[in-house]
């Protein structure tokens, strides 16, 4: 069973269209990155993925729940990172987990002990006491990560986890990532960085102007060319920069 | 330079007042100038006891100034020309803050300043010309004192204000002259009449010995022929902008300098006692660990760290206390008893924005099966505790103390029903009509209309069963059906309650991304 599906899904905003009838499959237990330029439709895709954005058509399935016809069977099964929304920043990052913790019904002392692994693996421990609003932007995204990861779901739905986060913590997330699939977990993330999708993806999704352009394995998307080159002709983006400013240090 | 920095300032102000914002600065120049005019008039009055004018026009100037100070870092440092503009320029320092103390000048500002602090010269004026040309002098001195302390001001608490404590700190300052602003109609009045009855010597020795009372204390001087009073306050003024000026250039190069960031990022690292972790508190204790305990503790907690909460909850407190006391002060203990439904229902009004307010932090609960329920149930209840003993409380020591006996079955029918009934109501509205903080970061224009409408409908909902019977059993002279309206009033406010908060669970289960979307746009 899939992962994730999406079919026929489509969303527009005052006449613009976002998402334009994306067909798209990640299958269980892959690590799936869905790339694409600035406004390509991945955040949005991804905000209708787990809930968040109601679509205009199609239907998306979570190991075969409807997200939209059986949200609470779906939900349960996700863990999320969207990209730039507010958390209740006046929390402590220990008080989010622990808040989170009963709203999912998970028993306190089960929710307590995540928590402490949460924040010690994240390197969050430190600042125990910090409201999250006085974190830094990177932290900000450990902690969503941390939220994500609390109940132990089956699939992760990330919009750009490794944006403004150290390389130390970074590499601790990727650590962590892969932990999740070689145990079976589903992982799809967006990104804009494309060695960090041939790094760790087994699978990927190409978005432009809101249709998906490429899929597949990581191979046969990128074939024989680095996968920035792949993105750059499939996308047919113009990669200048060579011509022009003549002044400029000369 | 100065040309230069004034050209910029001129620019980014035209930039600014285009589209709504030139109609708001409009309105807000006739605000002020209305204000100016006020002040001037309040020279050009004659008073019974011998300065009195005096006092008032040193009260007056002391708003002046203080708007003058406290305006721009309110407004997040001076909004056309920032200093942080200027941090990586090739200028000496000592150029760089003398040119804009000058730009500083070219203020349209001091136009309303001058027609404000003419009410000096009128003063003067009426005593004779050299108390003319005292006056005169006084305006000339407190409009560069004006200028002057603002730029001092800027450098020295602007990276503070810039800060996240410094901005919850100086939102709390607005809020206090929100309440203050708010409440004029009855405080103007009372502390007028203090002024000018020459029984406060207190008040008018106050606001005379400091900086912005001098002038008026000049004046008076100079009308009384103390021409060595007149010249002690005058070159005192004078000797205070030296300083000032004196103190600006490396005031600047400091706050150049200076890293905002770097030094929050350490109070960050910093543990806060404040949100230490520690055993969990009344009520929660007491609470099976469920989804509902989660977010009574949530927004528990958020009532007395969220800035925006605490400065509502202020405002409504200081409203309701402020116009029962004013009013008792000035003799009409009448309204006392109802102090504490004012601040329920202010309280209750505020927090009809619930969601909005909370952006997007709202996915957090939309991502988690199930959690609707409990959200608006938590929300609803976490209102109750925190306004509810407050506002009873309020309600039966003001009652006492004013001594109305005849007001106890009309407060003691309200204040538990209005408690009960808003708790559900703000909920209900919150979840049907939610509206995002402006693009600026302000209220936007339906969040403050619907919190003027909710002042009116909320009370008029949750008490006309109590009102009814209050009127009837009044009218009828029957005190049991009078405190029959006890136990209806808290029947029906709890049945209502319910049903708004069952409404409310309903439209977050079934509309939880449309509200979502509308807490995440900035409103228009």
């Amino acid at each position: 069973m899939a992962a994730l599906e999406f079919a026929g899904l489509v969303k527009q905003f005052s006449g613009i269209v976002a998402v334009d009838h994306i067909d798209l499959t990640v299958p269980a237990g892959s690590f799936f990155g869905l790339v694409g330029p600035n406004g390509a439709g991945k955040t949005t895709a991804l905000s209708m993925a787990v809930g968040l954005l109601r679509p205009d058509g199609g239907t998306v399935r979570i190991f075969g729940h409807d997200v939209w016809a059986d949200p609470v069977g779906a939900k349960a099964l996700i863990g999320v990172l969207p990209d730039g929304m507010a958390l209740p920043d006046r929390l402590t990052g220990r008080e989010i987990l622990r808040y989170l913790g009963l709203l999912r019904g998970i028993p306190r002392d089960v929710a307590e002990q995540r928590a402490d692994e949460l924040l010690r693996v994240l390197e969050l421990d430190h600042a125990e006491s910090t409201a999250v609003v006085d974190y830094s932007t990177g932290m900000k995204k450990k902690i969503t990560l941390a939220t994500a990861l609390l109940h132990n779901p089956r699939l992760l739905l990330l919009d750009e986890p490794f944006e403004a986060v150290d390389p130390v913590s970074a590499v601790t997330i990727r650590t962590i990532l892969r932990r999740f699939v070689a145990g079976g977990g589903s992982v799809i993330f967006s990104s804009h960085v494309m060695a960090l999708v041939e790094g760790l993806c087994d699978h990927l999704a190409v978005l432009a102007k809101g249709k998906v352009v490429a899929s597949g394995s990581l191979d046969e998307v990128r074939g024989a060319k680095s996968l920035e080159d792949a993105f750059v002709d499939i996308v047919g983006a113009r990669a200048d920069g060579a011509q022009g400013l003549s002044w400029l240090a000369s | 330079m100065v040309g230069v920095l004034i050209e910029m300032r001129a620019a980014v102000m035209r930039q600014q007042l285009t589209g709504k914002r030139a109609l708001g600065g409009l309105a807000l120049i006739l605000l002020v100038t209305l204000l100016a005019v006020g002040t001037l008039l309040a020279g050009l009055k004659h008073y019974r006891y011998a300065g009195a004018g005096a006092n008032v026009v040193a009260t007056l100037s002391l708003g002046w100034l203080l708007g003058w100070v406290t305006g721009p870092l309110l407004l997040g440092d001076d909004a056309a020309l920032r200093m942080d503009y200027f941090k990586l320029l090739p200028i000496a320092p000592r150029k760089l803050a003398y040119a804009m103390l000058g730009a500083a000048f070219a203020n349209v500002s001091l136009v309303f300043s001058l027609i404000a602090f003419a009410a000096l010269i009128a003063l003067g004026a009426q005593s004779g010309a050299a108390a003319a040309l005292t006056g005169l002098a006084a305006v000339v001195l407190d409009l560069v004192l004006a200028v002057v302390a603002a730029q001092v001001a800027i450098a020295v608490f602007g990276p503070v204000i810039s800060s996240r404590r410094g901005r919850d700190f100086g939102t709390m300052v607005l809020a206090l002259v929100i309440t203050l602003l708010s409440l004029a109609s009855s405080l103007v009045p009372f502390v007028a009449a203090r002024l000018t009855n020459g029984r406060s010597p207190l008040l008018s020795d106050v606001v005379r010995a400091v900086p912005s009372g001098w002038g008026a204390v000049a004046v008076d001087a100079a009308s009384r022929s103390d021409w060595s009073l007149a010249a002690v306050s005058l070159g005192g003024l004078a000797a205070l902008i030296v300083a000032l000026v004196l103190a600006w250039p490396p005031l600047l190069a400091r706050r150049l300098t200076m890293s905002v960031r770097s030094s929050r990022r350490a109070r960050a690292a910093r543990p806060a006692s404040a949100h230490a972790p520690g055993p969990t508190r009344w009520p929660l204790a007491s609470l099976p660990p469920t989804p509902f305990r989660a977010v009574l503790g949530r927004e528990l907690r958020l009532y007395s760290r969220s800035v925006l909460r605490s400065m509502l909850l202020m405002i409504s407190f200081l409203v309701g206390v402020l116009v029962g006391v004013i009013g008792a002060l000035s003799g009409k203990a009448t309204g006392l008893p109802f102090s504490g439904l004012l601040f329920t229902v202010i309280a209750a009004a505020c927090f009809t924005n619930c969601y909005g307010d909370d952006g997007t932090s709202l996915w957090l609960t939309l991502v988690v099966p199930g959690a609707a329920r409990a959200d608006v149930r938590g929300r609803a209840w976490a209102w109750l505790l925190v306004v509810g003993p407050m506002g009873l409380l309020l309600t039966v020591v003001f009652t006492a103390v004013s001594g109305q006996s005849w007001s106890w079955p009309w407060v003691l029918a309200a204040q538990p029903s209005l408690a009960i009934g808003c708790a559900g109501l703000l909920v209900l509205v919150g979840a049907w009509s939610v509206n995002a903080p402006a693009a600026d970061g302000g209220p936007a224009p339906m969040r403050v209309l619907k919190t003027h409408v909710a002042l009116i409908a909320l009370p008029v909902v949750v008490l006309f069963p109590a009102a009814a019977l209050l009127f009837a059993g009044t009218a009828a002279h029957s005190t049991p059906l009078r405190w029959l309206a006890v136990p209806v009033a808290i029947g029906w406010a709890t049945w209502l309650s319910l049903r708004c908060a069952e409404g409310a669970a309903r439209r977050l289960e079934s509309r939880g991304p449309e509200i979502f979307s509308l807490a995440r746009a900035p409103a228009a």
